[in-house]
């Protein structure tokens, strides 16, 4: 599984985060510091999580290929 | 005065707001809003079209769907946060005699991109989530000697005598004021809230009177710098040049205008639903774990600000004919109801799994507090629930509410046993 995330349009809410800081680093100023990554496993659920909290919509789970 | 006549007067309809998108609503004075704020809403999403034009208060748009409120929200060049376009706005000001009292500006919130950016970058560190966990202890300890102070009473009016103090003094303690400042402080806040629908020149006024206040503190700061927000702002730079006293002050309006009103309403909603919802307090307090996702479940159900725009330019929006120079009302109450995104929406479920929802709105001028608001909210929620035993409404004496851009609780009256 990836994580995508169109960094351009973080608000910088940090509710990703929040879910966790593992998967979701933040920059000093409190925005996003990562745009894609795999995730790994066993923590699929929390990047599901992480990016059903973000209000800007602007993280994207790519499910890998079954 | 009778309830009809509260109501604003009706402006005429221009001609291409067509039937099917025409509703008559008054944000400020609907009967069913003031009666039961939420109930409306509801009704609201059920039976008004998902964006429609109302004649009240001068007349504007209000957008209900979700679907409305987060495009708008983020499409910042069709939907403007300049009330006065920026230009304009300067050019009015540069004919004032250069002798007048300075006008302090709420800068980022009524800026547009890319220059709201320059504004509201300083900020974004001061307010990021690791400043604010490290002040979290302070804010439980305030919030638990506010509270014990009524406790052996049995009962208090939870809007003036918590919601409105522990707000104030956690923005004050945060910013390095004085604690002699405080009934100074309160008072302007008291004068701010009376006020729904305020009349601009003595809105003016009080911003003048909130930057007068702070003035001294501002300029201490700049000299002798401490571990406050203050002094931190000082240290930012706000594109690349350093703050000056009118950043300053500017800045320590815009967190009076955003920051207080807000935080006291959010907790008036909240201790609403706990004190008629005894089942709720008594699953929280039985597992105060869940009480931070209950803040967030609260924040959707109970969603309450009504951020303004101005239509930039004339376009089809979702269907509808908008003119340029209209306003429009992201009616994010409603938007946080709507059954398409937030199934049997009016349910207060704490488990819900699914979208976030917009209180603190989307887009560029997304809540910079909202950390700080849901740590104040959540200590406020742990902090009653486990100084305050089951407390429910004062049935003689129920509670009061206001419509506007911040739908609030005037007077929320609580009983307990002592
Ligand atoms: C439950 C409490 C709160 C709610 C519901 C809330 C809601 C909002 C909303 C909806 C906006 C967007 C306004 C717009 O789109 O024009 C906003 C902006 C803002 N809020 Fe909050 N707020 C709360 C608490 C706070 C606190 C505690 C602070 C201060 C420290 C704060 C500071 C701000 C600032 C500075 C902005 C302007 C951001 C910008 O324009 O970029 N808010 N808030
Ligand atoms: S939740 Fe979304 S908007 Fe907020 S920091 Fe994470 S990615 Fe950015």
């Amino acid at each position: 599984m990836k994580v995508r995330i169109d960094k351009s349009a973080c608000v910088g809410n940090a509710r990703c985060w929040a879910v966790s800081e593992e998967l979701f680093p933040l920059d000093d100023d409190g925005y996003i510091q990562v745009e894609e990554f795999d995730v790994p496993p066993g923590m699929e659920e929390l990047a599901r999580r992480g990016a059903r909290a973000c209000p800007e919509r602007v993280i994207e789970i790519v499910e890998d290929d079954a | 005065m009778t309830e009809a006549a509260t109501i604003s007067e009706a402006v005429s309809r221009p001609a291409h707001v067509t039937d099917a998108v025409f509703y008559d609503f008054d944000l400020f004075h609907d009967p069913g809003l003031v009666a039961d704020p939420h109930q409306r809403i509801i009704d609201l999403v059920e039976n008004a079209p998902p964006v429609f034009w109302t004649p009240r208060n001068g007349g504007h748009w209000m957008l209900i769907g979700h679907k409305a409120n987060f495009e708008a929200a983020r499409d910042f060049e069709a939907f403007s946060n300049e009330m006065v376009p920026h230009e304009q706005l300067q050019a009015i000001l540069a004919q004032m005699p250069p002798d007048a009292p300075r006008i302090p500006m709420a800068y980022p919130i009524n800026l547009d991109p890319p220059l709201h950016g320059k504004y509201r970058v300083p900020l974004q560190g001061v307010f990021s989530p690791r400043t604010i966990n490290a002040i979290k202890d302070s804010i439980r300890e305030l919030a638990g000697e506010i509270i014990d102070q009524v406790v052996p009473r049995g009962q208090c009016e939870f809007m003036a005598e918590i919601a409105e103090p522990l707000p104030v003094k956690v923005f004050l303690n945060m910013l390095g004021m004085p604690l002699d400042k405080l009934p100074e402080y309160r008072a302007l806040v008291k004068a701010h809230l009376s006020e729904i629908q305020p009349d601009p020149s003595k809105a003016m006024q009080r911003l003048q009177q909130v930057a007068a206040i702070m003035r001294d503190t501002l300029i201490e700061r700049r000299d002798n710098p401490q571990d406050d927000i203050i002094s931190m702002l000082w240290q930012v730079e706000i594109d690349g040049r350093p703050t000056t006293l009118e950043d300053l002050e500017n800045y320590g309006v815009l967190l009076f205008i955003a920051g207080l009103d807000t935080v006291m309403q959010g907790m008036g909603h909240g201790v609403r639903r706990l004190a008629e919802d005894a089942a709720l307090q008594e699953e929280l307090r039985a597992n105060p774990d869940l009480i931070s996702d209950a803040t967030e479940e609260i924040l959707r159900r109970y969603t309450f600000t009504v951020p303004p725009r101005r239509v930039a330019r004339d376009m089809e929006f979702q269907g509808v004919e908008m003119k340029e120079g209209e306003r429009a009302m992201l009616f994010l109450p409603a938007a946080d109801l709507d059954p398409v995104e937030y199934p049997e929406p009016d349910r207060l479920d704490i488990r819900r799994e699914g979208k976030a929802h917009i209180a603190f709105n989307a887009g560029p001028h997304r809540c910079l507090g909202s950390h700080l608001a849901r740590v104040e909210l959540n200590v406020l929620y742990e902090e009653l629930l486990a100084r305050v035993p089951s407390f429910r409404l004062d049935a003689a004496r129920p509670p009061r509410f206001h419509g506007g851009h911040v739908i609030g609780v005037e007077e929320l009256n609580l009983v307990w046993e002592s």
